[in-house]
C-alpha cells in the first residue's frame, strides 16, 4: 500500500465559515450607514416609528426638501472648496518636504520627522480656543484662506510621513541618471520620481480628504456664514424646528457620503498599494 | 574625446577617508577599470568624475577643462549603475529613447542611434516589449544602450552587472566587450569582480584604502604585482605566499626548500621578507624529478577549462598549484615541483614588490 505522503486535504467547511463571518461583521459596520440611506428615502411618517418599518416605498421628497433649503448649497461648495483646496496644497508641499528629508537627508531627520508629527498628539480641544483668538486677530476668520491653510497644516505630517516611505523605496540612481541626462532637480522631482509614487499621492490625498471632509469643531469655531461646511449644516439644521429632523439629516448625510464613495472607489486600486506605506523597496 | 584628469583628490565622509589624495589620468578613447575590494573608494572616485560627489580637495578635469565644480547635468557624461535604472510603463525603445528627445535630433538619426544599439546588445526582438516584462539582465543592458545611444564623451559603469543573475552575467559581459570594442569613448568601469576586469579592462588601476597602488594593463598587473595586495587580489586562487621562515638570505643570493635554484638578487636579497609564486607558475610532475622539490597532494579538484588545481604540502607550508588536466589526474599523494626564477616575485616587509 502506498504511504500517504501528503496530509488529505482540508475540508472547505472552516474557510466557509470565515466568509461568512467576514460578510457578517461586515454588514453589521454597514448597519449605520445603511441606515442613513434607507432613511433618506422614506417617506417622513415611516421614519420614527416602532417597530422601525423596512418595506416602504422610496420618495426623493426629503432629499428635494433638504436641496430647497438656501444654504445646503453653500455648505456642499463651502465643504468642497476648503477641503479639497486644503489638501492638494498640503500634498504638493509634503510631496516637497518628503523629497528634501528623503534625498537630502537633513541632520536629525529622524528627530524632525517625529516633531512634525507630533503636532498631531495634542487634541484639538486644547488648543481650538488660542486658535480661535489668533484667527480673530489675524482676521482669518470665516475665510477660506485661513480654513485652507489650517486644514493644510493638519493634513501635511501625515502625508510627509507616507510620501517618505514611498519615495525612500525609489533608489536615487532614478535622480542621479536624470542629473546625468541633464534635467533640472524639479524635471526630476515631478517628471521622473512623481509618477513612481502615485500610489502614495493617492494613499495621502484620501486619508486627509476623509479627515477634512468630516471635522467638525475646527470648522465651527474659526469657520462662519461664509465657510460653514457641511458638518456645521448638518449640525445646526438637523434641530431647527426644536426637535431633531431625521429626514434633513438622513438626506444631507446621504448627499455628503457620495462624493467619498467615488473618490475612494476611484482609487481604491492605488489605495491598496498606498496601505503598505511604499515598503516594497526597488534597489538591492 | 577627452581624457580625465585627476589631481590630488580627496573625498572625506566626517572622519573616514574614502579616496586619499589621488592623482591619477585615465587616457581617453579607452576602458579604465577601477578595481578594489568593498569600501576602497573606487565607486566614491568614479562619483566624483560624475560629479554627483564634490572632492573636498583636489581637482578633476575633463581634457583641458577644470570640472570639479561643474554640476553633473552639464557634464556631458553617461552612467550606469549598478541597480538597473529603468523607466516602467513603457517600452523598451521608449526606454532607449527618452533622453533622446531633449536633444531634437532628426527621425531618421533617433531611429539609427536606437537601432544601433539595440542590435549590438541584442535587444532588437524585445524593442517592443514593456520593460516590466523582462529580466534584471535585460533590463540592464537597456540601461546602457541608452548610455551608448547618447554619445556622450565619458561613459561611466558602476558594477554595472553585479546584482545579475549568473547566466546573464555572463552573457552581458560578452555584448559589454563587444560594446567597447566599438567604442570611441573613454570609458571607466567599476567593479570588485577581477575576472570582470581582465576580460574588459585596457587598464586597471587597483585601488585599496582610497589609493590607487597600482595602474597597468591587465596581464601586466597579473604577471607583475607591484605589491602583495595586487599578488593576492588578482588571480583565482590569489598569489601563493611563502613566509620568511621558508627564505634563507646569504649576502646577495637566496635559496629556499620550494625551490631547487639559487637566485641572486644583489642589493636587493637584504630586504626580502617574503616571495609570491602565481598557482600556475608552480611546475608539476608526478614522476621524481631531479630538480624537483617534493610535495604531499592534500586535496585535488577540477576547475574550469578541465585544469586542477592542487592543494600542496611542502614540508609544513601549504601552497596551491593549477595544472593541466593530464598532470592533474595522473597526480596521486605524492608529486614534485618546481618554480622557475621568472615566476618569482619578492616582497619587502611592507608587502612591496622588489
Amino acid at each position: 500500500m502506498a504511504e500517504t505522503i501528503f496530509k488529505p486535504k482540508r475540508k472547505s467547511g472552516p474557510i466557509k465559515f470565515a466568509t461568512i463571518g467576514a460578510w457578517s461583521i461586515a454588514l453589521l459596520f454597514f448597519l449605520p450607514v445603511a441606515w442613513i440611506f434607507s432613511t433618506a428615502f422614506k417617506p417622513k411618517d415611516s421614519i420614527v416609528v416602532s417597530p422601525p418599518v423596512f418595506i416602504f416605498r422610496p420618495t426623493l421628497d426629503n432629499i428635494t426638501e433638504a436641496l430647497s433649503f438656501d444654504n445646503t448649497f453653500d455648505y456642499f461648495t463651502h465643504s468642497i472648496v476648503y477641503s479639497f483646496g486644503s489638501v492638494i496644497i498640503a500634498i504638493l508641499v509634503s510631496y516637497l518636504a518628503a523629497y528634501s528629508f528623503s534625498r537630502y537627508k537633513p541632520a536629525g531627520t529622524d528627530f524632525l520627522m517625529f516633531l512634525l508629527l507630533s503636532t498631531r498628539f495634542v487634541p484639538a480641544a486644547a488648543f481650538v480656543v488660542p486658535y480661535f483668538q489668533l484667527f480673530n486677530l489675524l482676521k482669518l476668520k470665516d475665510t477660506y484662506i485661513g480654513l485652507i491653510a489650517f486644514y493644510a497644516m493638519f493634513s501635511i505630517p501625515f502625508s510627509v510621513w507616507i510620501l517618505k516611505g514611498f519615495l525612500d523605496g525609489i533608489s536615487q540612481r532614478f535622480d542621479e541618471t536624470g542629473l546625468v541626462y541633464g534635467a533640472s532637480r524639479w524635471h526630476i522631482m515631478f517628471k521622473v520620481i512623481l509618477p513612481q509614487v502615485k500610489p502614495g499621492l493617492v494613499a495621502s490625498f484620501v486619508f486627509n480628504i476623509l479627515f477634512v471632509w468630516n471635522e467638525f469643531l475646527f470648522n465651527f469655531q474659526l469657520g462662519g456664514a461664509r465657510t460653514f461646511g457641511i458638518p456645521v449644516g448638518l449640525f445646526t439644521g438637523s434641530t431647527k424646528g426644536g426637535a431633531i429632523d431625521w429626514a434633513y439629516v438622513a438626506s444631507i448625510g446621504t448627499l455628503y457620503v457620495l462624493p467619498l464613495i467615488i473618490v475612494i472607489y476611484a482609487f481604491q486600486k492605488y489605495l491598496l498599494v498606498g496601505l503598505t506605506f511604499g515598503t516594497v523597496r526597488g534597489e538591492v | 574625446m577627452y581624457d580625465i584628469r585627476l589631481e590630488n583628490v580627496t573625498k572625506k565622509f566626517g572622519d573616514f577617508t574614502a579616496v586619499d589624495d589621488i592623482t591619477f589620468t585615465i587616457p581617453k578613447s579607452s576602458v579604465t577599470v577601477l578595481l578594489g575590494p568593498s569600501g576602497c573608494g573606487k565607486t566614491t572616485l568614479m562619483r566624483m568624475v560624475a560629479g554627483l560627489e564634490t572632492p573636498t580637495s583636489g581637482k578633476v578635469f575633463f581634457g583641458e577643462h577644470e570640472v570639479t565644480n561643474v554640476p553633473t547635468k552639464r557634464r556631458n557624461i553617461g552612467m550606469v549603475f549598478q541597480y538597473p535604472v529603468i523607466y516602467r510603463g513603457t517600452s523598451v525603445r521608449k526606454n532607449l529613447e527618452l533622453p533622446l528627445l531633449s536633444e531634437k535630433l532628426s527621425k531618421a538619426e533617433l531611429d539609427k542611434r536606437i537601432d544601433e544599439v539595440a542590435e549590438i546588445l541584442d535587444l532588437t526582438s524585445v524593442l517592443k516589449r514593456q520593460v516590466e516584462e523582462l529580466d534584471n539582465g535585460t533590463r540592464q543592458k537597456i540601461a546602457v544602450g541608452r548610455e551608448v545611444a547618447r554619445q556622450p564623451r565619458i561613459i561611466l559603469f558602476d558594477e554595472p552587472i553585479t546584482n545579475i543573475d549568473l547566466t546573464s552575467k555572463l552573457e552581458l559581459k560578452r555584448s559589454m566587450k563587444e560594446l567597447f570594442g566599438r567604442l570611441q569613448q573613454t570609458i571607466v568601469y567599476v567593479t570588485h569582480d577581477q575576472t570582470e576586469a581582465m576580460t574588459l579592462a585596457d587598464q586597471i588601476a587597483l585601488m585599496q584604502d582610497g589609493v590607487i597602488t597600482q595602474s597597468d594593463s591587465p596581464k601586466e598587473i597579473y604577471e607583475k604585482p607591484n605589491s602583495q595586495f595586487a599578488g593576492w587580489f588578482l588571480g583565482n586562487p590569489g598569489m601563493n605566499f611563502v613566509p620568511p621562515e621558508f627564505i634563507k638570505v646569504s649576502g646577495s643570493k637566496i635559496t629556499s626548500p620550494l625551490f631547487t635554484q639559487t637566485i641572486d638578487l644583489g642589493s636587493k636579497a637584504s630586504s626580502v621578507d617574503t616571495f609570491g609564486v602565481r598557482a600556475e607558475g608552480i611546475s608539476v610532475t608526478s614522476s621524481q624529478a631531479k630538480d624537483g622539490v617534493q610535495a604531499r597532494v592534500t586535496r585535488k579538484s577540477i576547475g574550469a577549462g578541465g585544469q586542477y588545481l592542487l592543494d600542496l604540502a611542502v614540508g609544513s607550508l601549504l601552497i596551491k598549484a593549477r595544472v593541466s588536466h593530464s598532470i592533474g589526474r595522473d597526480a596521486k599523494d605524492s608529486v614534485w615541483t618546481n618554480i622557475a626564477s621568472e615566476n618569482i616575485t619578492f616582497f619587502d616587509k611592507a608587502g612591496k614588490a622588489l
